[in-house]
């Protein structure tokens, strides 16, 4: 059996919005210079984008008020695939996956109609009384 | 970094609101707070100055659309400059270029305005 080669890890937890935004946004830069990337790859640009609106959900949706549990956040990198996942203590989010675009005039209601596109899989299941999210995408 | 906002008058009336740092659910209501500003004082013609916008969200994005229907509401016009590459792929992916046609820099947009 071949060992399995873990190119790029990354793992935190956080509870405070701005914050959590922002070690999203670290991780990617992480990568971004653990491959050697260039600042415009357009495909680590395009998963930062959908993983922005997954943790922009999960930031907000997922941290019921008086939860005292952080969201729990990995990023790997492995044989050309990038997968994040992040697990929070929030409602079961199933009634929205399948949500479209909404129209022009729609303020908000985009986010995971975005990151599906997006994205090679987003994975979510409910896993006792947390949400599991999973994100892949290969670069 | 938390999205901060400069807001300047140019010299033809127009006024140029300019937010620096991540245009999403945590800087939104910045912008949507600068726009409420400016509409105050008669018809709006506003640009919004996305030269220092680093990262744009659906929620980020939804103030801009917030921030069209304000400014239309009070008869006036709204334009975009200067985004990113990021933010130029969430407004063709969403379809709202149709709706925000964008400008390369803030003088273009200027131009006519």
């Amino acid at each position: 059996m071949r060992a399995i080669r873990h190119n790029f890890e990354f793992r935190a937890s956080f509870s405070d919005l701005d914050e959590g935004l922002g070690i999203l946004h670290q991780s990617i830069e992480r990568l971004r210079s653990a491959l050697g990337r260039s600042a415009d790859d357009r495909s680590l640009m395009l998963f930062e984008t959908a993983l922005g609106e997954i943790g922009g959900n999960v930031l907000t949706h997922g941290r019921p008020a008086g939860a005292d549990r952080p969201v729990e956040y990995a990023l790997r990198f492995e044989g050309g695939m990038v997968e994040a996942s992040l697990t929070d203590s929030g409602q079961a989010a199933h009634e929205h996956l399948s949500r479209e675009m909404p129209g022009h005039e729609s303020e908000r209601g985009r986010g995971l109609a975005i990151a599906r596109s997006l994205l090679d899989e987003l994975g979510y299941e409910r896993d006792g009384d947390v949400n599991r999210w999973r994100l892949v995408k290969r670069l | 970094m938390a999205l901060e906002v400069e807001t300047r008058q140019v010299e033809n009336g127009v006024t140029v609101v300019a937010p620096t740092g991540r245009l999403d659910v945590a800087g939104a209501p910045a912008l949507k707070d600068a726009i409420s500003e400016a509409v105050k004082n008669g018809p709006p013609r506003v640009v919004i100055d996305m030269g220092g916008i680093s990262f744009v969200d659906s929620t980020g994005l939804g103030s801009v659309i917030s921030a069209l229907k304000q400014v239309r509401g009070s008869q006036g016009e709204l334009r975009l400059a200067a985004p990113n590459q990021q933010a130029r792929v969430v407004l063709e992916l969403t379809t709202l270029d149709r709706v925000f046609p964008y400008y390369a820099t803030v003088e273009e947009a200027l131009t006519g305005f």
